[in-house]
């Protein structure tokens, strides 16, 4: 463990010499002179590629999005090529630093859009007649475009993919701020530019799934470009260096979604109901991601916020038939989930691993099966509470749409701004747990449970406490979640949902706060996207999740921890060391 | 953890002779251990016992790992507990820790009763290191340190989630103490990096930190020396005779007879969970039964280790402190 090894400074990226091994290694050998021109190469041949026919005949739904039959556009996954292909023949005729690796990612993103456009139309056209030549009809777009982000991709494995670099200017205060100012508000496009990309699906746009996919493909080729640039590290050391600006400025800037495209009620609803997950997930975040127990029934505690707020809002079908301010409703779902969560927690005592897991479990299944029985006439069983009124201040109620001057804002706006301040305080309470006493002996506790206890970390009571807390802001959550839906059924606190909450959290970053709501979005985006896929759509699900795990197990955002632990490439781990020490790296 | 892995490049033979030691290698500085010692207020020297065994066994299945082991730490003293491989001797520290509840007999603090889980017995200021490593691998140096912390730091729940004035002050006290400790342990340069990536020596070093910071009275420290070089075992010789002088008693389990006859005022030897032999280094070292028993080899041969132990010399006030305890 202790092989110690200089690694270079930080400020002299060296440029690794290509390591080829196996078959390909000829071919790269041969190919590493040509590198910076199959670069260039690439980018052009992914553009020819977008501006070829991509479909040979219109499909069966109508015609299949920008125009696929015809040659030559500039909207949809064609600009979206283009732009990656632009981009691609820059980076590789300039050189930028990381040229490769730049190369490399925006060649995926080229293969990504390529084989998903091109796959969906093979599929819906019934073969590769559809995207090749029939009946007189030829139509390679797809198949040039794959040639092209795979002669780029190779074109960079052949020059060697190159350490990520590490930028940082000096630049005046002012300038930082409208730096980080311009890239949230670009941040915010592109979330709405994401949600509204496909239309609302179904009815309107038979294709939205396909388009939503398509445009997920190039947006992490672009994203995964900008990281190997360092561009978005820059970012990210800049936030870190003005957090309470940074804060703040995203705050606002969340607050503006319901003024760009996404500013209607389906996607207001929509983003509400990400806010709602992101918040669970943000909870299960303590209990998995910095205690390191595994609950596999944490979706009931949002359940049991859900029902004691239906209860407690004056819903005809509910057995209180008491009306309470939705604040103290709030308070009360908060603390009754955070009582069930220390009861859940407290056979943490005795049982550790697996066999906790295996009481979470259990206890989830009891409560689904409870509520699906209307127990104690409180949950209305297959009936459900519908009915629950909407929060209401005043005479204003948060599901009217407000007009301001001249703007007239989507209804359930009020509902969104609700649950991104919502979202904003559980997210500021996990970041407090986290880097304090308690925190720290959760973290310690998930290292190694004796050393915690031969620290004096009173193990049992602590893991309980993680429990509860977890568990009162899923009931927060709840709350909110019973007012906004006007219905509350037990449906919707099933296993599969206590997993896909798991899945957010592994998948954005274990034990960070922006990847429990990047993997609450995606996970919850999706089934949404992807409706006319509903038959495939736990499998493009667990094949994301394969792949993400695979290619990059410590999640999308990296907690700086795992980082290390899990960093296959050593200059993750060189990036840990402050600068002037010898970098440790494990062998 | 195997003997390879104790190599690294400042790992050279013969260093004992007036080379420049890095700076993690040198006995902490005296101003660093001024201060600890004023922020750790624990009463010195006063050779009053503090922690005692009386008529420890310990039973598993069918094996007898300690038989009626008896014994008496007194306040600033240094103890060595040496014996073969599998004579019970991390046994008995898990009995005084708390991890095991012993078959029989009981363990006492200051004359009180010992608590029965390791928390509380951390809480009540008897620490300890591990004999396999047993940091939090993933956390900073700095964040292992600050865990040690967590019995004397005042900040509830409640205030660890509203961060107000009085979070930001006992913050700050205990960062304030972590640097300390680690320039005192000789890792004051490597805070930020993760335990897992620090060397085995330093992470030894750091697991004692990390003991220290709960501001115990007694520090057991389990084979603090296993697989260190010369030089990082000197170190840590003189390392211990520095927390000696903070006021803390020590019992140092040990294999290497060198290191504990030039570090201990009394050297206790523990054999298939009996209490053998208990005396001043002189005593231990001259008596036949443990030439026997433990060490196995001719009087002669050890002798000679002996010897080569004497000419190093004894640390920082150490001498003076062995006469004392004869008998
Ligand atoms: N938890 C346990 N269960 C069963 N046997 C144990 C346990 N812990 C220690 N032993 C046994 O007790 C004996 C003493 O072990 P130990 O205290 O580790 O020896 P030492 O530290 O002196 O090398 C060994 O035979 C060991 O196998
Ligand atoms: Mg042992």
């Amino acid at each position: 463990m202790t092989a110690v090894t200089e690694a270079p400074p930080a400020s002299t990226p060296e440029t690794a010499p290509p390591r080829h091994t196996g078959r390909l290694a000829g071919l790269l050998g041969a190919l590493a002179p040509r590198a910076r021109l199959l670069g260039i190469v690439g980018g052009v041949v992914a553009i020819l590629g977008s501006q070829l026919p991509w479909a040979t005949f219109v499909l069966n739904q109508g015609a299949y999005p920008e125009l696929a039959t015809l040659p030559f556009g500039f909207t949809g996954f064609r600009l979206h090529l283009v732009i990656l292909g632009l981009a691609t023949i820059v980076v590789a005729a300039v050189r930028v630093p990381a040229a490769n690796r730049i190369v490399r990612n925006l060649g995926i993103g080229i293969v990504a859009v390529a084989v998903i456009n091109g796959l969906y139309i093979t599929v819906e056209g019934g073969g590769l007649g559809a995207i090749t030549a029939a009946d007189g009809a030829v139509a390679f777009g797809s198949v040039v475009a794959l040639i092209g982000g795979v002669l780029a991709i190779l074109g960079s494995a052949a020059g060697g993919v190159e350490p990520r670099p590490e930028l940082d200017w000096n630049l005046p205060l002012w300038v930082e701020w409208l730096l980080l100012v311009v890239i949230f508000v670009l941040m915010l496009l592109v979330v709405a530019a994401a949600l509204t990309s496909g239309g609302q699906g179904g009815v309107v746009n038979p294709y939205s799934g396909a388009v939503f996919l398509s445009f997920l493909g190039a947006a992490g080729g672009a994203f995964a470009g900008l990281n190997a640039s360092g561009l978005l590290g820059y970012v990210a050391t800049l936030s870190e260096r003005h957090r309470v600006f940074s804060v703040i400025v995203l705050l606002i800037v969340a607050l503006g979604l319901p003024l760009t495209s996404a500013g209607t009620e389906y996607w207001m609803t929509v983003a509400s109901n990400i806010g709602v997950y992101a918040a669970t997930a943000i909870g299960l975040n303590i209990v998995v991601g910095l205690a390191g127990l595994l609950d596999l029934g944490y979706v009931a505690f949002l359940g049991i916020g859900a029902f004691v707020a239906a209860n407690l809002s004056g819903a005809t079908a509910s057995a209180v038939g008491i009306h309470l301010p939705f604040v103290l409703v709030m308070v009360i779902s908060a603390v009754v989930a955070g009582i069930f969560g220390a009861i859940v927690g407290s056979p943490t005592l005795r049982v550790r691993g697996d066999y906790l897991a295996i009481v979470t479990l259990a206890f989830g299944e009891i409560f689904v099966r409870s509520a699906q029985n209307n127990i104690g006439g409180l949950t209305g069983g297959a009936n459900a509470i519908p009915n629950i009124p909407a929060v209401a201040v005043g005479d204003f109620r948060f599901n009217e749409s407000i007009t301001i001057g001249s703007v007239q804002l989507p209804s359930g706006v009020m509902y969104y701004v609700l649950i991104v301040l919502l979202v904003a305080g559980v997210m500021l309470v996990f970041g407090n747990l986290k880097n304090s006493r308690l925190g720290r002996a959760w973290i310690a506790i998930r290292e190694d449970e004796d050393a915690a206890s031969a620290m004096g970390i009173r193990t049992g009571p602590i893991k309980i406490l993680a429990f509860l807390l977890g568990a009162t802001l899923a009931g927060l959550a709840g709350a909110f979640f019973a007012h906004k839906t006007g219905v509350v059924a037990y449906d919707s606190f099933r296993f599969l949902e206590s997993v896909t909450l798991l899945s957010a959290v592994i998948l954005g970053g274990m034990g960070t706060i922006p990847g429990a709501v990047l993997g609450a979005s995606i996970l919850f985006v999706l089934p949404e996207k992807l409706r006319e896929f509903s038959d495939y759509r736990l499998l493009i699900f667990g094949l994301a999740l394969v792949l993400i795990m695979r290619f990059r197990p410590q999640g999308i955002v990296a907690d700086k921890h795992r980082r290390a632990e899990l960093a296959e490439e050593p200059e993750d781990a060189a990036k840990e060391a402050p600068g002037p020490l010898p970098t440790r790296v494990e062998p | 953890m195997s003997e390879e892995q104790a190599t690294s490049p400042d790992d050279k033979v013969g260093t004992a002779t007036g080379e420049e030691l890095p700076p993690e290698l040198q006995a902490p500085p005296e101003e660093v251990v001024a201060v600890l010692a004023e922020d750790m207020h624990v009463a010195t020297g006063t050779r009053e016992p503090i922690l005692q065994s009386s008529g420890v066994s310990m039973v598993f299945g069918g094996l007898r790992a300690l038989n009626d082991v008896t014994f008496s730490l007194g306040e600033g003293e240094i103890i060595g507990l040496i014996g073969p491989n599998g004579a019970g001797k991390t046994t008995f520290f898990n009995c005084l820790t708390g991890l095991y509840s012993p078959t029989s007999g009981q363990v006492t603090l200051r004359g009180k009763a010992m608590p029965k889980d390791p928390a509380r017995v951390t809480q009540a200021g008897v620490a300890r290191t591990f004999q396999n490593i047993r940091l939090f691998p993933s956390m900073t140096a700095m964040e292992n340190v600050l865990v040690g912390r967590h019995v004397r730091m005042k900040q509830g729940p409640l205030s660890s989630l509203l961060h107000g004035p009085r979070f930001r002050k006992s913050e700050a006290e205990a960062h304030d103490r972590a640097e300390k400790l680690l320039a005192f342990v000789g890792l004051g340069r490597f805070s930020d990096e993760l335990a897992r990536n620090l060397p085995y020596g330093d992470q030894r070093r750091l697991e004692i930190a990390r003991a220290l910071a709960t501001d115990p009275s007694v520090l057991l420290l389990d084979e603090p020396t296993a697989g260190m070089n010369a030089q990082e075992t000197e170190a840590t010789r003189q390392l211990i005779f520095a927390i000696r002088d903070l006021g803390v008693s020590v019992v140092v389990i040990e294999h290497d007879t060198k290191f504990i006859f030039t570090l201990c005022d009394r050297v206790l030897v523990l054999v298939q969970g009996e209490l053998l032999v208990e005396g001043s280094p002189d005593e231990v070292r001259g008596d036949p039964r443990v030439v026997e028993a433990y060490l196995g080899a001719p009087p002669e041969e050890i002798e000679a280790q002996i010897h080569a132990g004497a000419t190093t010399g004894s640390g920082t006030g150490g001498s003076g402190l062995q006469e004392g305890s004869t008998g």
